[in-house]
């Protein structure tokens, strides 16, 4: 069978909050089975002056559940999840705890992938995905912990689209053989 | 028109417009500079996002009369509907496609859309639905209004209708716009040609007569094309290695 000619992204603009963020298509909390094991991860979006990017959905995705949730005036977000567990990457290799992100803004052409790690997670040093990232970009995608000893662990994980500290974004090709 | 067009693309450069596409502003300071780093596709990105599609009503996909108001919206009545699917033709069945628009007079709702263009208290301009087990979606609304923004002087966005789908696998999620036919300012619309010129039509609805209802709505058909392999393929190889 011939490939169907695919269809183009285009920005989500900016009227997009009434729709992809009302009542009920938001979501800032991933409960999965467990319940327990929340973690917390709070950051900003910020573009290529440093400025707050008012105007961004942040999607989070992993086993346990998916996200949605907006920025506000500083450019910040916040959710809560059951921390991740650890996925397959090939059939001998696990990959370290992540969660999987898209980003969309007015002003994005297309949305943009990234993933949250966790710098108190031993895995993260070796994760096979993060060996593609050129290492002196690694930690822009690794959420940094807060102050232990209350229930919930907080993480801090800011997004810079352009610029210094400029995060990484994924373009995925073909599935791990 | 000349602008500046990065080399940043996601995807096939022939399909995707780049993220740098200077005639679009917005574009300037959040396009990211460095190269996308490229990844193999793991469980994380074939697998579906879990969602609570329960709140999901028949309802919902009515533009036309969910505002709550009891009364209906102004504007030409349409239908517009398609399928989605992958790029081998298999459908994308209980996909999540939620679409917002502005009113027939060209106004959002939204309250940071402030030109003077009327409001209709009976449009809210959101919708959504699921596709079905063909991976088709239906929804009757009314034929967006054209509206100005400040990207440029004069400058007025083409009618359209915005898409989000979400499934059937994180890799392929797309948010996109629909446009119609022989409208004018499509050739003037820096969004709409930040797309590579081969991939342009793709935004653009048919008409459809076959959808068209008589002395009730006109019919526009658009089908979506999502990239990649998509959960059936990571499900598959899963049994195979089982």
């Amino acid at each position: 069978m011939s490939a169907l000619p695919v269809t183009p992204s285009q920005t989500v603009g900016p009227f997009f909050h009434d729709c992809l963020l009302r009542a009920d298509a938001r979501c800032d909390t991933i409960v999965g089975d467990s319940g327990d094991a929340q973690i917390r991860v709070e950051g900003r979006v910020l573009d290529g002056d440093g400025a707050a990017v008012p105007d961004a959905v942040i999607e989070v995705w992993h086993a346990a559940g998916f996200a949605r949730v907006g920025t506000d005036e500083d450019g910040r977000f916040s959710l809560t999840t059951v921390r991740p567990e650890r996925a397959p990457y090939d059939r001998s290799t696990m990959q370290a705890p992540h969660l999987s992100v898209a980003v969309f803004a007015r002003g994005l052409m297309n949305h943009l992938f990234t993933r949250i790690y966790f710098e108190d997670e031993p895995s993260t040093a070796t994760d096979p995905i993060l060996r593609h990232v050129p290492e002196a970009r690694r930690a822009t995608l690794v959420a940094k912990a807060g102050p232990d000893g209350s229930l919930t662990r907080r993480y801090r994980f800011d997004i810079v689209l352009q610029g210094e500290g400029e995060t990484v974004f994924f373009d995925f090709t073909s599935p791990v053989r | 028109m000349i602008t500046t067009i990065g080399e940043i693309v996601r995807g096939d450069a022939a399909v995707f417009p780049p993220y740098l596409y200077e005639a679009y502003r917005s574009t300037l300071r959040r396009a990211p500079r460095l190269p996308l780093v490229e990844v193999p596709l793991t469980a994380s990105e074939l697998t579906r996002p879990r969602l609570d599609v329960g709140r999901v009503t028949v309802e919902d996909a009515d533009l036309t009369r969910n505002a709550g108001t009891g009364g209906e919206a102004l504007g030409q009545r349409i239908i517009v509907t398609g399928r989605v699917m992958d790029e081998n033709g298999l459908p994308a069945p209980g996909a999540l496609l939620e679409v917002w628009q502005a009113n027939a007079a060209g106004r959002y709702i939204h309250k940071r859309d402030d030109w003077p263009g009327p409001l209709d208290p009976n449009f809210l301009g959101i919708g959504r639905c699921l596709t079905n087990a063909e991976g088709e979606y239906r929804f009757l609304t009314v034929r967006p209004g054209a509206y100005p923004w400040g990207n440029h002087e004069n400058a007025w966005r083409p009618a359209h209708i915005h898409f989000s789908v979400l499934a059937p696998s994180w890799s392929q999620r797309l948010v996109t716009q629909m446009y119609f036919p022989d409208d004018p300012l499509l050739s003037l619309d820096p969004i709409l040609n930040a797309v590579p010129e081969g991939a342009r039509a793709r935004l653009v609805a048919a008409y459809a007569h076959d959808v068209t209802e008589p002395h009730w709505a006109l019919g526009w058909r658009w089908d979506i094309v999502l990239a990649g392999p998509g959960a059936t393929a990571f499900e598959a190889r899963e049994q195979s290695a089982a």
